[in-house]
Parts: C-alpha cells; sequence; structure tokens
C-alpha cells in the first residue's frame, strides 16, 4: 500500500562498520529523508557508536524506514536513538484538512513502518540500544527486525515501548502496535519474538488488559560476549522467590532460554523511568567490551 | 465424517479426565495471582461498589479474556496449518497409489510437521510455557494410540480402512520422532494432529482447543480455590462461551510458514491485520516467572 509521498529510495539507510587495524571505520553511513544517522568519534578501539535518528524526533503514518546494517568481523557497534521515537498520526503542526492522508480513503490503515536487517559478522558484536518507542493517539505502528549472526558473533537487542504521551494523558490510545523480532545464528532460526496490541481485537481496551505497566521491554542476549551478563542474571533470576504479593510490584522481569547459550529477558514497570534504570543496571557488562565512555551514552 | 459422528468426538475429546483437561498447567494463572494482580482493585472493575466475589469473578474472566486472546494468535494457527497438514496427507494417500509414491507424501508431511513444530518452539520463548506444552502434546499423541485406537474384541465388527491404516502409522512415526527428540511434540502441534486424524473438521478443531484453553483457565482457578465449582460453571455457562466466539475471528490466521523452505524468512506480515503474536505482554512476563514461586501447585 504505497502512498503519494516521495518514493523510491526515501527512508533508507546503510550502515557498515569495518576494521581497518585496530579502527573501525564506516566503510558506509547513508541516509535519506525522513531517516538520518550520526556516529560522533569515540577513543576506543574496535568500537563505533550509529544514532538512528529521525527528522522532527519522529515518524507519522506512512513513514517507511528501511536500515541495513552490516557489522563487520570482530568489530562492535552500539546503535542508539536520541529521545524515544514517537509515532505520530500526522506530521505535527500539519493541520488535518491539508494532510494527504486525511483524503485518502486507506488512511485510517497507513501505518508507519520501520525495518532494520543486521548482519553481525564473525567475532563482532551489535549492541542495540534505543530509546522506547512511544506511539501517539490513534497511531499505528510496525517494526520488523532482523538478525543474523555469524559465527562467534554476538548481540544485545532492547526492544521496548510506551503507553503513550502520559504528559497529555495520552495513555494506550494508539491504534495499533506490532514489533518483531528474528534473531538466526549461523543459518538457523533460535527465536522469533512477534507482539501485536491491536486497540481493536479484544473487547478489553489495551489499558484494561496492559494499564497496571506503562513500559514493556524485551532484551535478547546471545553470543559469547554476553556470557558474563547472562550468568549474572542467571543467578539473580534464580535468587528470586515469589511469596504472595498484597499488590503488583513496581517492576517486575523474567528470563527464558533462546535455544543455543541465548537468554531473553521480558520487563514491565510502572513508569518508563524504572525500566531504563533497571536495564543500565544489568546491563553494566557491556562497560567491559565497549568502555566506560561509550557506555555512558546509554540509557541518559 | 458425518455431523452426528463429529459431535460424539467432540463429547469424548472434551472430556476432563484427558490429558486435555487441566490437571498440571495453569498457564500463567497461579503466578499471576500470587503476585498480587488479584488483590489489587483492578482498573477493570465496572462497579466500585460490587461484591468482593464478584470482583474476584470479573478477574478471572477478565484473565480468561486476555490470555485466551493472545492464545488464539499465537497458537491457534499452529492447531490450524497442522490440521490442515494432516488432511491434505490423508486425501494424498487414498488407495491407487504405489508405496513410493505414499512414502514420499509421509515425508513431505512429516517434515511440515517438523517444521512448525519448530517454529512453534522458537516462538515461545518461555520456558514453563514450552516444557508444559511439550509433555501436553506428546500425551495427546499417547492418548491417540492407546485411547482412540480400535479395541481388540472377540468379533470385531469391521476392519481398519487402510486409509485410517496409514494415518495411525503416521502419528506413529511422529510420535517416536519426538521420543527420539527429533522434534519437539508441541500441544498446539499435536493438538492438529491428533483432531485431523480422528477425523474432526478443522473448525471444530479450533472451536474446542479454545474452549479446553478456557476451562482449563477455570479448573485451574478452581483448584487455587480463587472461585468455587459452581461460580467457575457459572462463569463457563454465561462468560466463556462469548470469549471463545470472539477468539474464533482468529480462525484463518495462518503461520505464514513457506513449505519450500522453512529455513527462509517466514511470509512478509508486513501490512497484513492478521498475524502469529503473542498479544499480552503482561501475562507473558508473568507465566514465564511461575518457576520463582517459593510455593506453587501448577507445572506452568
Amino acid at each position: 500500500m504505497e502512498n503519494n509521498r516521495p518514493q523510491g529510495d526515501a527512508g533508507n539507510g546503510h550502515i557498515q562498520l569495518d576494521l581497518h587495524g585496530r579502527e573501525a571505520i564506516f566503510s558506509k553511513l547513508s541516509y535519506q529523508y525522513p531517516l538520518k544517522l550520526l556516529s560522533p568519534r569515540i577513543a576506543e578501539q574496535g568500537v563505533a557508536i550509529a544514532y538512528v535518528l529521525t527528522y522532527g524526533g519522529g515518524l507519522v503514518s506512512g513513514d517507511r524506514i528501511n536500515l541495513h546494517v552490516d557489522v563487520g568481523s570482530s568489530t562492535s557497534l552500539v546503535m542508539l536513538t536520541q529521545g524515544s521515537t514517537k509515532v505520530f498520526k500526522h506530521r505535527p503542526g500539519v493541520r488535518l484538512a491539508n494532510s494527504y492522508t486525511d483524503s485518502n480513503p486507506t488512511s485510517t490503515t497507513t501505518s508507519t513502518i520501520q525495518r532494520m536487517l543486521a548482519t553481525v559478522y564473525e567475532n563482532a558484536f551489535l549492541i542495540l540500544l534505543p530509546d522506547p518507542v512511544t506511539c501517539f493517539a490513534s497511531a499505528s505502528y510496525s517494526q520488523f527486525q532482523t538478525f543474523r549472526l555469524h559465527r562467534g558473533a554476538s548481540a544485545v537487542l532492547l526492544d521496548w515501548f510506551t503507553s503513550g504521551r502520559i504528559t497529555r494523558g495520552e495513555q494506550w490510545q494508539f491504534s495499533r502496535y506490532y514489533s518483531l523480532n528474528e534473531i538466526w545464528d549461523a543459518g538457523t532460526r533460535m527465536a522469533r519474538d512477534s507482539l501485536l496490541l491491536d486497540s481493536e481485537d479484544s473487547q478489553r481496551t489495551l489499558k484494561e488488559r496492559l494499564g497496571i505497566y506503562s513500559c514493556y521491554a524485551a532484551l535478547f542476549l546471545c553470543g559469547p560476549k554476553t556470557k558474563h551478563m547472562i550468568q549474572s542474571l542467571d543467578e539473580e533470576y534464580q535468587e528470586i522467590s515469589v511469596y504472595q504479593h498484597a499488590s503488583p510490584p513496581d517492576l517486575i522481569w523474567s528470563l527464558s532460554h533462546i535455544d543455543g547459550e541465548g537468554r531473553v529477558v521480558r520487563i514491565a514497570g510502572k513508569e518508563t523511568e524504572l525500566v531504563k534504570l533497571w536495564l543500565k543496571d544489568h546491563l553494566k557488562g557491556l562497560e567491559d567490551v565497549v568502555g566506560l565512555d561509550v557506555y555512558s551514552k546509554t540509557f541518559i | 465424517m458425518d455431523d452426528q459422528t463429529e459431535s460424539y468426538l467432540m463429547l469424548l475429546l472434551a472430556d476432563g479426565n484427558l490429558p486435555t483437561g487441566s490437571f498440571v498447567a495453569s498457564s500463567g494463572l497461579e503466578s499471576y495471582i500470587k503476585h498480587g494482580f488479584f488483590g489489587s482493585s483492578s482498573s477493570s472493575s465496572p462497579q466500585p461498589v460490587a461484591s468482593a466475589s464478584a470482583l474476584v469473578n470479573q478477574q478471572v474472566v477478565d484473565f480468561i479474556q486476555d490470555s485466551l486472546n493472545s492464545f488464539a494468535h499465537s497458537a491457534l494457527p499452529f492447531v490450524s496449518d497442522a490440521h490442515k497438514v494432516m488432511e491434505e496427507l490423508s486425501a494424498s494417500i487414498v488407495d491407487g497409489i504405489d508405496e513410493d509414491t505414499r512414502a514420499s507424501r509421509r515425508d513431505t508431511a512429516l517434515q511440515r510437521l517438523k517444521s512448525l513444530d519448530d517454529l512453534y518452539h522458537v516462538m515461545t520463548l518461555n520456558d514453563p510455557l514450552r516444557r508444559a506444552s511439550k509433555s501436553q502434546g506428546v500425551a495427546l499423541l499417547t492418548l491417540y494410540s492407546k485411547g482412540f485406537s480400535k479395541p481388540r474384541l472377540a468379533r470385531p465388527e469391521q476392519q481398519l480402512r487402510d486409509e485410517d491404516e496409514h494415518i495411525h502409522k503416521f502419528v506413529e512415526t511422529f510420535k517416536t520422532q519426538i521420543r527420539r527428540e527429533e522434534t519437539h511434540g508441541h500441544l498446539p502441534v499435536c493438538w492438529g494432529i491428533l483432531t485431523a486424524a480422528l477425523g474432526l473438521g478443522l473448525e471444530r478443531s479450533q472451536y474446542l482447543n479454545l474452549f479446553l484453553q478456557a476451562r482449563s483457565l477455570l479448573s485451574a482457578a478452581i483448584r487455587l480455590n480463587t472461585v468455587g465449582p459452581y461460580a467457575a460453571q457459572q462463569i463457563l455457562l454465561h462468560s466463556v462461551k462469548d470469549i471463545v466466539d470472539n477468539c474464533m475471528s482468529c480462525k484463518n490466521i495462518k503461520t505464514g510458514l513457506r513449505w519450500e523452505n522453512p529455513e527462509s524468512e517466514v511470509q512478509d506480515v508486513a501490512e497484513s491485520e492478521e498475524c502469529v503474536a503473542s498479544t499480552w505482554p503482561l501475562g507473558e512476563i508473568l507465566a514465564a516467572r511461575h518457576d520463582l514461586q517459593h510455593s506453587r501447585i501448577f507445572n506452568s
């Protein structure tokens, strides 16, 4: 379902990181409106940061982002955003009457779509730590992420969302949120995590179903470089012993196995900040891999 | 199969004493309650002045609704696809074809069922749920071979038809593969196999699957002393029917697996409204935390 926005390469991006000597260098860093990629210089050897941004700090219905990522052998790529990814039904500032979507009868089903295909080559490490996705009222958002890990490759992948624009009292008022994460290890599908929040597929509203928490996260850890983090997560999780609660805790998390040596952690918190603090604390092990300086740029 | 025979089969399969009944699995209900989610005054309670028992009944109904909705989006498509593989197999191994052709069709069907089983496995990223699904799955196939095969009688009424004989052997083969750990034997796949092998039509198989899942949640609620047996019966009669009927809207969702190449990506669900997905991340976390309970009645 295409609309009449500029098509072709719009929203396409390509990141390729390769090792030259001891330096991780972007062989490719290309992007098209509304996507923008930035890479600050950092001192850590073999490590690079890419910020994935959008013009105006958000996405509107009809926007398509297509990102290709190649993390070259023995490099580490940290992918971040600046502030949550806001998904609007309409471009802010555009009056509804003038909006192209308004005259389009299919506008109600035109969603915002982000795709990412990331290949992590031998002994490389992809660290994907974006801010959460925040869908505003009536927004419809789909995200498809495929991660292909080669031998010895590692990945820490965070995928999270909030209930909406709380400052305006907008909670769980988006129309549809879909997120798919698929992880392949040397040609075998290890995990396919598929989540659909559709305001219309149940007699219960999203708020009734999920409202006790306002932020939900899924975190995937795979590969040798995540071994220590997994070990300490396992230990902490096994220590938990649940007795009868009088009311739900402010934050809960679960840990499950991905075949092989991977884990998936799911977290829910009454506030986004609680989840963020939990993540920052539990991913501290990344400091050993990417350095203190780089890690300090995450979860801010 | 004529309508009356199908109805008779439904009666047999709905028996609470079969492994289809719930004596081991609470599908996250026990953990949900233990974490205090029934303790707080739920935002969904329609009247703030409702009596305590009315409130608990409502919370059980709400849990069934949210849980079954996710089940219908994530497990039911595997029932549907496995059932179709079996129906195609039955239709393709009728008399008049040589044994080689028959063998190759059996292999194809076996391969497809294994692909479905694999896909369900990598989509079920939840340790207690995976465990429960595997033990109930193989129990269903054992039920088929031990409980639903022809009885030995002194005066057999009729010979088994050739076609039934083939299907029976085929199910045995799949069961052997589960025992050898060549495939997982997950519950939705095995339910599809069992019901199709018995000749129950797809739609009735789906409906019964949803009904049994809902009823098993109610059985768990009784065993957890959350509702009494009479209240559960009232809920089953007056509330669950609508929930099951609504969940039948998922009956056409397909897994999207490409038979020619199951290792390829699952069919793109980009713009499609219907896809295999979990729809209740809150329930997912609590179900995964099942094993953390200090004391527990159920296995999942």
